[in-house]
């Protein structure tokens, strides 16, 4: 009788211990799926995140390279009486072609029309004027916005209508 | 479930999450690491928050409503409110609890309701961001915040719709980005140059807690005061220039600020940036423009007075907290503008020790949000507790050099293998000598093993291919193997101890390695010297004897007196430029058998079985 009972208990001390082992094999299995998971996962986000890096990777010398075409903006519309003056064409093309290499890097310009309501997503107000305008609509362009890769780097600078 | 860390400042705000158990900033909608915190309902009846809001300001002044932190949980009576009340653009009034009201468009809001659309914008963008739910959040204020104003922040928080797990000081998350929280005993002062506050901490960690012992600072000297300095002198310099006062026109004005501001970042790595604005405006003689020299030194005599005022309220802050400067053992720089080497400098001298300022300054306190909130997520159950190898595993190869195999630091359990040649003729066994260090020559490191893989068919130098397996299993146990592909043949050894080095042991190592490794490049450049000369040696030898009697004897005897000088240089120079010299002096003459072999090919059409070797 007391050998069964020791028996019985021997088993059970095994059971347990089988039971203990299992546990631990589903709880082992189940870190080691994670760490796959999470490897693939990172693997992926990581391949994502590098082609933003490329795309966006320029965005700071086209920022700044954006200034150098609102210059000749400005020279273009300060020269503007001088109708087909050399001068005039050159830096136009001048413009045109830095703009052209720019947009090779996904540069956009947005296009602002006078008269449309004025949106903060893409533009900037920089002053409100009277006009016969309807209120809140854009009255003037002063600079041009530019997006990169469907991103805004620089909002149209507008005077609305007061 | 992520827990979301958010620096909810009076100018801008950034929001930060644990990933991988290390803070990371958390872009918002319109892909800035920044948001403005500012809140607007626009002409149009639309409400907008950050970016947006912001563009919309100067045609919406009186319904744009920033700076909201300088309100918030305040009563209206008090002085800052009535200070501020002067200068804000928007309407405040006292509400019937003597608390602030702020009227936006037709209705009057709390400062909790207006932090509220900011923090429900940072958690909308962060759900995007991650594609998860975010419910809980902590959120930092400054730490001279009273009751009445953290409760404030924490109902935005709620009316947000985010369970605030905590309001936590911004100081105290500074020093938690760095890990200072670990540090026993130590006193810490967060200096806080923002862009429209000064904020100055005197933090005391005990055992698990941050004490704040003083606070000071200005709420209204910040990095903006720094611009307007600039934008003060360029239009006044212009002025004495040109005759003509640009600050009328609006347009000027916004390239001139931009401008300002790039020149203040460029000036933080450069000495002198010009300032160059074609067109800026038309005189009666036609275009303008604008062209001025901006040095460091000049910016620096502009904003004097400023970086001097802040030492002193750091002298005060530091009196009040009853500490002496030298009793301060860390230094931590918060804000944009302490980019600035002045200000920098101005805080080494003053502590007489360098500031921590390794994280980016505008996010540091964000991150040290989500170091928090990642301390009550705590859920990631971490069963999985990942070594590194401490030492830079490696083999010897020919010269005597150690070439690593498993760079220090890397994670194991890993497995790595390259695969190398022989270095002479007909070699039919390589000894794999296993070394442990960072020192680029093998006698300055530690034999692991060495074993020998013999058997391999005899080739000419090159040709064999052994690869050599390193294996680090989970308890650092190093198992090293090496197989000829050729015959098949391999050899392994297994090593217990390679990582059983005390922490002691491999600092010293590390510090052996930077101390000699100047020394240790010169040797492994005068190693792969001596290596490629032995290349050179060899090619002579073999070209010689391959080419038989189709040189003259002439060439021969030039190349054979080259190639022996070159021997015994090799043996017994130390000198990398001669044995260079002399190496390049062979490979010419050698190259003469190149030509002649051309020659002859022409002359003759004798097909020449041409060694691709190089």
């Amino acid at each position: 009788m007391a050998e069964e009972i020791k028996e019985e208990s021997q088993n059970k001390e095994e059971q347990n211990s089988v039971s203990d082992c299992e546990k631990q094999r589903d709880e082992y299995l189940d870190g080691w799926k994670r760490a796959k998971a999470d490897l693939i996962n990172y693997k992926r986000d990581e391949s994502r995140r590098f082609e933003a890096i490329v795309k966006f990777a320029n965005e700071a010398i086209v920022k700044d390279l954006i200034t150098v075409l609102d210059s000749f903006d400005l020279a273009l519309v300060t020269l503007g009486g001088e109708e087909d003056s050399k001068t005039q064409k050159g830096l136009y093309l001048i413009r045109r072609q830095l703009e052209d290499i720019m947009k090779l890097s996904g540069l956009e310009r947005v296009i602002v029309s006078v008269g449309q309501p004025f949106d903060p997503g893409l533009q900037e107000a920089v002053a409100e004027v009277e006009s016969d305008k309807a209120p809140g609509t854009i009255v003037e362009e002063v600079e041009n916005g530019y997006t990169l890769h469907g991103k805004l780097i620089r909002p149209a600078r507008v005077k609305v209508a007061k | 479930m992520k827990i979301l860390g958010i620096d909810l400042g009076t100018t801008n705000s950034a929001m930060a999450i644990i990933e991988a158990g290390e803070p990371k900033i958390l872009e918002n909608g319109e892909g800035n690491r920044t948001t403005p915190s500012v809140t607007a309902i626009s002409k149009s009846s639309e409400r907008l928050v950050g970016l947006l809001a912001k563009r919309q300001s100067v045609v919406n002044p009186k319904n744009t409503i920033f700076s909201v932190k300088r309100l918030i949980g305040r009563n209206f009576d008090d002085k800052e409110v009535q200070h501020d009340k002067s200068w804000l653009p928007f309407n405040i009034q006292k509400s019937s609890t003597g608390g602030v009201e702020i009227k936006m468009a037709d209705r009057w809001y709390k400062p909790e309701e207006i932090s509220a659309m900011v923090l429900a914008k940072l958690k909308a963008d962060a759900e995007a961001k991650t594609g998860e739910k975010i419910e809980e959040a902590v959120i930092t204020v400054p730490a001279y915040f009273d009751d009445s104003q953290r409760q404030a922040t924490k109902n935005a928080g709620e009316i947000a719709g985010l369970k605030v797990r905590r309001i936590i000081n911004e100081p105290t998350a500074a020093a938690l980005a760095y890990g200072l929280n670990k540090q026993k005993n130590e006193q810490i002062v967060v200096y806080d140059f923002g862009g429209g506050t000064f904020d100055i901490s005197v933090l005391e960690v005990g055992d698990e807690t941050v004490e704040v012992k003083s606070t000071g600072g200005d709420t209204h000297l910040g990095g903006d005061d720094f611009d307007r300095k600039i934008i003060e002198y360029l239009i006044l310099e212009y002025k004495k220039q040109e005759g003509i006062d640009i600050s009328s026109d609006p347009l000027a004005l916004q390239r001139l600020k931009e401008a300002a501001e790039r020149a203040k970042h460029e000036l933080s790595t450069v000495f002198e940036t010009e300032i160059n604005l074609p067109y800026i405006t038309s005189g009666d003689s036609g275009p303008k423009h604008f062209l001025l020299k901006l040095t460091r030194a000049k910016l620096e005599e502009l904003v004097k007075a400023e970086i001097e005022r802040s030492i002193e309220l750091v002298k005060k802050t530091i009196k009040e907290a009853g500490f002496k400067p030298s009793d301060i053992d860390e230094v931590v720089m918060v804000g944009g503008q302490t980019r600035m080497p002045a200000i920098q400098e101005a805080v080494k001298k003053f502590f007489g020790k360098e500031p921590h300022k390794g994280i980016n300054p505008d996010e540091v306190v964000a991150a040290g949000a989500a170091i928090q909130a990642g301390i009550f997520q705590g859920d990631v159950k971490d069963i999985l507790l990942l070594d590194v190898t401490p030492l830079t595993l490696g083999i010897e190869t020919y010269g005597g050099v150690a070439t690593p195999i498993l760079e220090r630091n890397t994670t194991i359990p890993t497995q790595k293998s390259q695969v190398f040649s022989t270095a002479a003729d007909n070699q039919t066994s390589v000894e794999i000598h296993i070394l442990q260090g960072e020192r680029t020559m093998a006698s300055d490191n530690k034999t692991l093993a060495k074993f020998i893989l013999d058997g391999i068919p005899p080739s000419p130098r090159g040709i064999p291919q052994v690869e050599v397996s390193f294996d680090i299993d989970a308890n650092g146990i190093l198992n090293v193997s090496a197989k000829d592909k050729a015959s098949g043949k391999s050899q392994s050894v297994r090593i217990e101890a390679s990582t059983q080095l005390s922490k002691d042991d491999i600092e010293k190592l590390k510090q052996e390695a930077a101390a000699h490794s100047e020394e240790d490049k010169n040797k492994k450049e005068l190693a792969e010297t001596k290596n490629h000369a032995e290349q050179t040696v060899y090619l002579a030898e073999k070209s010689v004897r391959e080419a038989g009697d189709k040189i003259p004897v002439e060439l021969k005897d030039a190349i054979n007196q080259k190639t022996e000088k070159l021997k015994t240089t090799i043996h017994q120079s130390q000198n990398i430029d001669e044995i260079k010299s002399t190496a390049s002096e062979l490979s010419l003459e050698l190259q003469k058998i190149g030509q002649m072999m051309y020659g002859q090919k022409k002359e003759g059409g004798e097909e020449q079985n041409q060694n691709p070797q190089q």
